[in-house]
C-alpha cells in the first residue's frame, strides 16, 4: 500500500519537472491542508501561514529539479515549509529560548496526567495558547514527528535546550487542559 | 513522566490537521507560477536578441574590414596591359587638365561647365573602382575604367580646342 503510495507521487513529481499544471495542482491537493496546519501550529497566524503556504509551493515547484529522490516529496515539503515558518518567527523577533514563562510552570515534577481527559481538538487549542518558543519545540516534536537533534538544527539551539523547553511545554500544555476541564465542570 | 500525551497524539494523528488553508491559495499560487514562467522567456529572448546583436555586430565589422582591405584592389591586380593603359590615359589627363587650368581665368564660366562634365565622368570612375573588388566580372569593370579614361581624354582634348578656338576669336576680336 505505502509503496504504491510513493510511487504514485514519484510519478507526480515528475510531470512537475516537466512543467505540469495539472501535475502540480495534484500535489497541491495532497499537501497544502497537512503543510497549511504545520505552518499554522508554528506561527498561530492564519495570514501567516497562508503566506508561508503559497511561498513554499512555489519555492518547491521552481525548485523541484534539485528535488533528489532521496527522501519523499512530502518530507521534503514540509521542510521548506517548516524553514520558511521558522524565518517567518525570527522576523517577529522571537526568541526559542525564554525563561520568562518559567514561573507560569507548575511545580509538581511529577505530574499525573491520567486525570485529564485527553481530546484532539482541546489539545489542539490548548497548544495555540503556550508560548511562541514552547509551542514551536512542542509542534516538531509531538506532531511533526523530529527527534531533538533535529529541532535543534531547525532552530539553532543546543539539543538540551530542545529537551528542557519541550518537558516546559509539555508541563504548561497539561495545566492549561487542567485549567479547561475544571472550567467545564 | 509517562508518555500519555504522545501515544494519544500519535494515535489520533490526524484529528490534530483540521484546518483548511482558503480556497482562492492555488488560485494565487498559480498566477505566480505563470508570472515566473513568462519572465523566464522573456530573459532567454533578451539574452538571445543580444548574442545575435553582437553577431551581427561582429559581422558588420569584418565585413568592413574586408571591404577596406579589398579596395586596395587596383587595375594592375586585374590586368597588367590594362594597367598599363590607365596610368597613359591618367597621365595625359592630368597634363590636359593642367592646360585647361591655364585658361581657366580667361574663360571662367566655360571652365566651369567642362569641370562640371569632367567631375561626372570622375564620379563613374570612382563608382566602378569601388564596385570592382566585389565584381564577379572584373574584367569587364576594368574595361570600362580604362574606356571611361579614354572619354575623359577625349572630352579635355575636345574642351582645349574649344578653349583654343575661343581664346583665338576674342585675340581677332580685340585687334
Amino acid at each position: 500500500m505505502e509503496a504504491v503510495y510513493i510511487d504514485k507521487n514519484l510519478e507526480l513529481v515528475k510531470k512537475c519537472m516537466q512543467g505540469s499544471r495539472a501535475a502540480q495542482f495534484e500535489l497541491y491537493k495532497l499537501y497544502a491542508k497537512a503543510m497549511y496546519n504545520v505552518a499554522l501550529r508554528i506561527l498561530n497566524y492564519e495570514e501567516e501561514a497562508e503566506d508561508v503556504l503559497q511561498e513554499a509551493f512555489l519555492d518547491a515547484f521552481t525548485r523541484i529539479v534539485d528535488f533528489r529522490q532521496e527522501t519523499t516529496f512530502g518530507l521534503w515539503l514540509k521542510q521548506i515549509v517548516i524553514n520558511k515558518s521558522i524565518n517567518y518567527l525570527r522576523k517577529r523577533k522571537m526568541e526559542f529560548v525564554s525563561t520568562d514563562e518559567l514561573s507560569e510552570v507548575p511545580d509538581e515534577d511529577s505530574f499525573d496526567d491520567s486525570e485529564v481527559r485527553l481530546q484532539a481538538d482541546e489539545i489542539r487549542a490548548a497548544i495555540t495558547e503556550l508560548p511562541d518558543g514552547y509551542r514551536v519545540v512542542l509542534s516538531l516534536y509531538l506532531l511533526e514527528g523530529y527527534d531533538h537533534e533535529e529541532i535543534a538544527h531547525i532552530l539553532k539551539i543546543s539539543e538540551n535546550t530542545s529537551r528542557t523547553q519541550y518537558m516546559r511545554a509539555k508541563k504548561k500544555l497539561k495545566s492549561i487542559l487542567e485549567q479547561k476541564g475544571m472550567r467545564d465542570e | 513522566m509517562n508518555n500519555r500525551l504522545e501515544t494519544f497524539v500519535k494515535e489520533n494523528r490526524k484529528a490534530f490537521d483540521v484546518m483548511e488553508p482558503s480556497a482562492g491559495l492555488w488560485a494565487k499560487i498559480e498566477q505566480e507560477l505563470d508570472n515566473k514562467k513568462k519572465k523566464k522567456p522573456v530573459k532567454l529572448y533578451l539574452w538571445m536578441s543580444a548574442a545575435a546583436a553582437i553577431v551581427v555586430v561582429f559581422g558588420l565589422v569584418w565585413l568592413y574590414a574586408e571591404k577596406l582591405q579589398n579596395k586596395d584592389l587596383e587595375i594592375a591586380d586585374v590586368s597588367a596591359s590594362y594597367a598599363k593603359k590607365e596610368v597613359h590615359f591618367a597621365g595625359l589627363i592630368t597634363e590636359k587638365r593642367d592646360s585647361l587650368a591655364i585658361f581657366a581665368s580667361a574663360n571662367p564660366e566655360l571652365y566651369k561647365k567642362f569641370t562640371a562634365d569632367l567631375k561626372k565622368l570622375d564620379e563613374d570612375y570612382e563608382r566602378l573602382k569601388a564596385e570592382l573588388p566585389t565584381s564577379p566580372n572584373q574584367t569587364f569593370v576594368v574595361k570600362a575604367m580604362v574606356k571611361n579614361r579614354e572619354i575623359q581624354l577625349q572630352l579635355l582634348k575636345q574642351q582645349l580646342l574649344i578653349i583654343n578656338q575661343v581664346d583665338d576669336y576674342k585675340r581677332v576680336n580685340q585687334i
